[in-house]
């Protein structure tokens, strides 16, 4: 249920925001330039030193007496280890010493938790379960050392057949993977569902119309340009540990190192995990990898700083992947298009354990908001996960959750439901949206949508693209026999989890923090639970500040990432900074507002009703000339403040949102595609976002660029591959292809403008949209170029071979 | 995975003598670039060793070869190898299959060969895996044409030679 913003005192400059922004779908900036609040481009502030290359990456780091670890790896997907023999690799001059799981077995560490409660080996101590696994650390003075040491280690195998398809691992007597579990009898893990089963069975049977499509929601991965990696720093004399690493959420994880490490008497006030610069985390950053527990274990057991760095392949090969579900979509409606039930039925690959990152009463995340955007009542979904020799993983990519694999299906089944009643996609969906004054809305899986302008979305990119000459210009080309394509997508987010109700991460609940320190002299330090890899917190967060407070963005440095100094959070992933850490900061600076208005009052000698507000100053009421500029009173709090009142200005908030929020999007892909190659050409790509208010329209357009660039990858080039032996065949960029520059069309921006009701700023969070919305943009358009010839689907990632051959098997060619 | 590659070529050598050269495990382990024989075990039977490098990836096999069939009468062998790489990088398995047919006086030799890569190799990926095969294939034929007229038989394999080879291959495509 909707719970009311904690913003309800008059006079609020909260409500201020929502006035201003409220009054047209225009940004407006409340603050002038020189404070630069909500609505400014800003330039950011992190950029100076990226740009002149002083950024600090786990890399950089580097402390006396470090040793470098490289792992072996199997070549195997399902072998048993016969033997480890390191007589050759001790020869290797800078070699310290490898670790193999044996070791580990003997302080209890050779095996962890993962963040769904599932277990996962450090180091095997008998059998590897997936190609790349890691068997052994080479601990080394140096890095070639180390990986010298790692080529002279000699691992004996003894291959097994493994287990790849996740349907025959279902299958009745497949080979139970996971032995080391007493009692496991089969390879399913877990079964979910939500939803009215028997009601949705009632709809599907008495409708004039039933839509049914199999689709692959492919194995990818993140391919973050900084690769994962760490510097485990123990010292024994303290019993203290730090820990450098490239982690989204540095607080989850030092309780996580707390709770396996415990035992050795590694506390939790003896850790401290220290998030650096991060490039790019998508999600791959959030897991616990056995690399960065091996680094802890050589460095407990060495006294020596322990600096462990992934390859390119190694990150592609054996870190969390993504995706990689087998859906059945189904959807009933009438003969003339209106939608009134649909039904999923997931198959979830995990590989190897189930090392997915969602929140723990969601074993397919927020998978269930996949009834989309559309107004009906009916829905059934239900999933069952499996084991298989692959690497593990399942993180929310750039999503908040499957909602990427949620979105897929849900616009493609729509598609095809389009197709079957005979109507324009476009206008199926107008008749269909739930409409603007039907928020907050209910849907069939229980989630409360809390805003959305879905037909305003739609009409505004229809508008840029010129629909109606495109179909023209479509049926003509049809005619000649050329391939043209419009597909649409137009998507329903869930981000900003969560509330603390259903939200929680080993236990943890999903709020976040901020915390504000006001100088004496009017400029600040703010610090998050949360942790930028990329996203420019450094500039949105002091923006947010500065909307409230008035002090000038550039006066408030923005630090996260290092648990001794930030308040706790559960860290930067599923689009939940801005939800979350981004209104902890606005209520953090409203409650230092309430303390300047007391500040101001005594200083002006006058009623606090007396003062008028805008951000940056205070003034009696008729008299603008008695003003007191935040700067003053600020400097008034350290000096000459108020008897009986504390001293300082300073405030912390802990936010627990009432709600998620649900952005939305509408976008037009429009492709040529070349009859005799299969070659697709996407010629427009138009992207209107609705992410409620906006904090800093440039980072907002760069969030979405790279959005859509991810979205464009799985929808035309990415996909891990493993042939029926499990090895993977594309485990470097030579064959996973990345879409560059090259590959990528002009992407064109734009935005409609719904708030959050129940959010302090009204912004709703975007950083995952265009990833959500884009892959099935792109599959629609090509399907709707290729749908003269009866083609009705393709999976993802439609390739030019894959547009060729369904032509040729068409006949078309 | 597995890889297959069949080529077919002429050479102007009798049938028999070019038998007896398929045959003969010391000279046909001889035109297989970097393979060596160690021991015969017995009659069918072989160890031995085939050694690879791919640019940066070194890759050795201690392995078994067998002779699975020889028809002389009908001319037709099968070989089979297998074996672990010694460090652990996976293995590999190779079934070759020949076919010899007499021609115009010479013989035309029909090769089939099915390679089977697991672990480090595998990963090179189908497309680099199948150009290598091809070259290493191409340098057999050319090591084996070579033994039958009396010529240098090179069975170094040049890790330089064999990238830049698989490379134009690659670009070189139409």
């Amino acid at each position: 249920m909707i719970v009311d913003s904690p913003f309800t005192i008059d006079n609020s400059p909260i409500k201020i925001i929502y006035q201003l922004f409220n009054a047209n779908n225009m940004i407006q900036c409340k603050t002038s330039k020189a404070i630069s609040g909500m609505g400014h481009s800003m330039k950011r502030k992190e950029d100076a030193r990226f740009l002149h290359g002083k950024g600090n990456f786990v890399d950089d780091i580097k402390l006396p007496g470090m040793l470098y670890m490289d792992i072996v790896r199997s070549p195997y997907a399902y072998a048993k280890i016969k033997s480890i023999n390191i007589e050759e690799a001790m020869k290797v001059p800078g070699v310290a010493a490898v670790v193999t799981g044996k070791d580990l077995e003997k302080y209890g560490l050779h095996w962890m938790p993962t963040l769904m409660s599932d277990t996962q080996m450090v180091l095997p101590t008998d059998t590897v379960m997936y190609q790349s696994q890691e068997v052994a650390a080479v601990i080394a003075t140096s890095r070639y050392a180390a990986r010298d040491g790692r080529e002279a280690v000699k691992v004996e195998y003894e291959p097994m057949k493994p287990v790849i398809d996740p349907y025959k691992s279902l299958e009745p007597g497949a080979p139970v993977l996971r032995t080391d579990k007493p009692g496991k009898k089969d390879n399913h893990i877990w079964h979910w569902q939500a939803g009215d089963k028997e009601k949705t069975e009632k709809v599907f049977a008495e409708a004039d119309v039933v839509v049914k499509q199999q689709m692959y929601i492919p194995r990818i991965h993140v391919v973050s340009i900084e690769t994962c990696g760490c510097v485990a720093d123990y010292h024994k004399v303290n019993n203290h540990l730090t820990m450098y690493m490239t982690t989204q959420a540095p607080h989850a994880i030092r309780t996580v190192i707390a709770l396996v490490a415990g035992h050795v008497g590694l506390t939790e006030e003896k850790i401290r995990v220290i998030s650096p610069d991060i490039g790019g985390g998508f999600g791959g950053k959030v897991p616990v990898y056995p690399g960065y527990v091996i680094a802890i274990a050589v460095s407990f057991l060495t006294g020596a700083p322990v600096k462990w760095i992934e390859d390119r392949s190694e990150n592609l090969q054996a870190d969390s992947f993504a995706r990689d579900y087998h859906i059945t979509a189904e959807m009933a409606g009438t003969k003339d298009g209106k939608i009134q039930a649909t039904r999923f039925k997931i198959l979830a690959d995990h590989g190897y354990t189930d090392a997915a990152a969602n929140p723990s009463k969601f074993p397919v995340g927020l998978f269930s908001v996949g009834t989309g955007s559309y107004d009906y009542d009916t829905a059934f979904m239900e999933a069952d996960a499996v084991y298989t020799n692959k690497p593990p993983g399942g993180v929310a990519y750039r999503c908040s959750f499957r909602v990427t694999e949620a979105v897929q299906a849900i616009e493609r089944i729509t598609d095809i439901f389009a197709k079957k009643v005979g109507k324009d996609p476009a206008q199926l969906r107008m008749e269909n949206f739930i409409k603007k004054e039907d928020f907050p809305w209910k849907s069939p899986t229980g989630w409360i949508y809390d805003s959305g302008d879905y037909h305003a979305g739609l009409k505004k990119v229809m508008d840029v693209v010129g629909y109606d000459a495109l179909r023209k210009e479509q049926a003509e080309k049809r005619a000649r026999g050329e391939l043209m394509g419009i597909g649409l997508s137009t998507f329903t987010e869930i981000v900003g989890a969560g509330p603390s109700k259903d939200f929680d991460i080993l236990g943890i609940k999903m709020f976040d923090s901020a915390e504000i320190r006001v100088h004496p002299t009017g400029k600040a330090i703010a610090r998050f639970g949360t942790k930028s890899q990329g996203q420019g917190h450094e500039t949105t967060y002091a923006q947010i500040v500065a909307e409230v407070l008035g002090i000038p963005a550039e006066n408030i440095q923005v630090e996260e990432g290092d648990t001794d100094t930030a308040p706790y959070g559960l860290g930067t992933y599923a689009s939940r900074s801005t939800p979350t850490a981004g209104a902890a900061a606005a209520v953090a600076a409203k409650k230092l507002v309430d303390k300047a208005r007391k500040i101001a009052a005594y200083l002006l000698e006058v009623s606090e009703d007396d003062l008028e507000w805008e951000p940056g100053k205070f003034w009696v009421k008729g008299a603008p000339e008695k003003t007191k500029t935040i700067q003053e009173i600020v400097f008034a709090a350290y000096t000459n403040h108020p008897q009986g009142m504390e001293a300082g200005f300073e405030a912390t908030h802990y936010y627990d949102p009432p709600n998620l929020t649900f952005p939305s999007g509408a976008y037009i892909c429009i492709v040529d595609i070349d009859k005799e190659t299969g070659g697709i050409h996407v010629r427009r790509f138009v992207a209107i976002d609705d992410c409620g208010h906006i904090i800093n329209p440039m980072i907002v357009q760069g969030q979405v660029h790279g959005g859509l660039t991810q979205g464009i990858a799985p929808a035309m080039y990415e996909e891990l591959i493993y042939d029926d032996d499990g090895n993977i065949l594309n485990g470097t960029l030579m064959d996973y292809l990345v879409p560059t520059a090259v590959e990528s069309p002009k992407w064109e921006t734009g935005h409609t403008v719904t708030p959050s009701p129940h959010h302090p700023i009204g912004a709703k969070g975007v950083g995952e949209s265009p990833t959500v919305g884009a892959p099935p943009a792109i599959a629609n358009a090509i399907i709707d170029a290729l749908s003269p010839y009866g083609i009705t689907h393709l999976d993802i990632p439609i390739t030019p071979f894959k547009v060729w051959k369904a032509l040729k098997e068409k006949g078309a060619i | 995975m597995t890889t297959s590659i069949n080529k077919s070529f002429h050479v102007d050598h009798p049938v028999d003598q070019v038998w007896n050269n398929l045959t003969d495990p010391n000279k046909i382990v001889l035109c297989v670039p970097g393979a060596h024989l160690t021991e015969q075990v017995d009659e069918n039977n072989y160890k031995g060793g085939v050694e690879l490098k791919f640019g940066p990836v070194k890759a050795k096999y201690d392995g078994v070869i067998t002779f699975v069939e020889r028809d002389a009468m009908g001319k037709k062998m099968v070989l089979n190898g297998k074996g672990n790489d010694s460090k652990g990088k996976g293995n590999a398995e190779m079934t070759m299959s020949g076919q010899l047919t007499e021609k115009d006086g010479g013989t035309d030799v029909n090769v089939t060969m099915e390679i089977n890569v697991s672990g480090m190799l595998a990963q090179f990926g189908s497309r680099l895996i199948n150009d290598v095969s091809n070259q290493v294939f191409d340098q057999f034929v050319s090591n084996f044409k070579a033994q039958l007229s009396g010529g240098e038989v090179d069975s170094t394999l040049s890790a330089g030679s064999l990238v830049g080879g698989v490379i134009k291959g690659i670009f070189g495509k139409k």
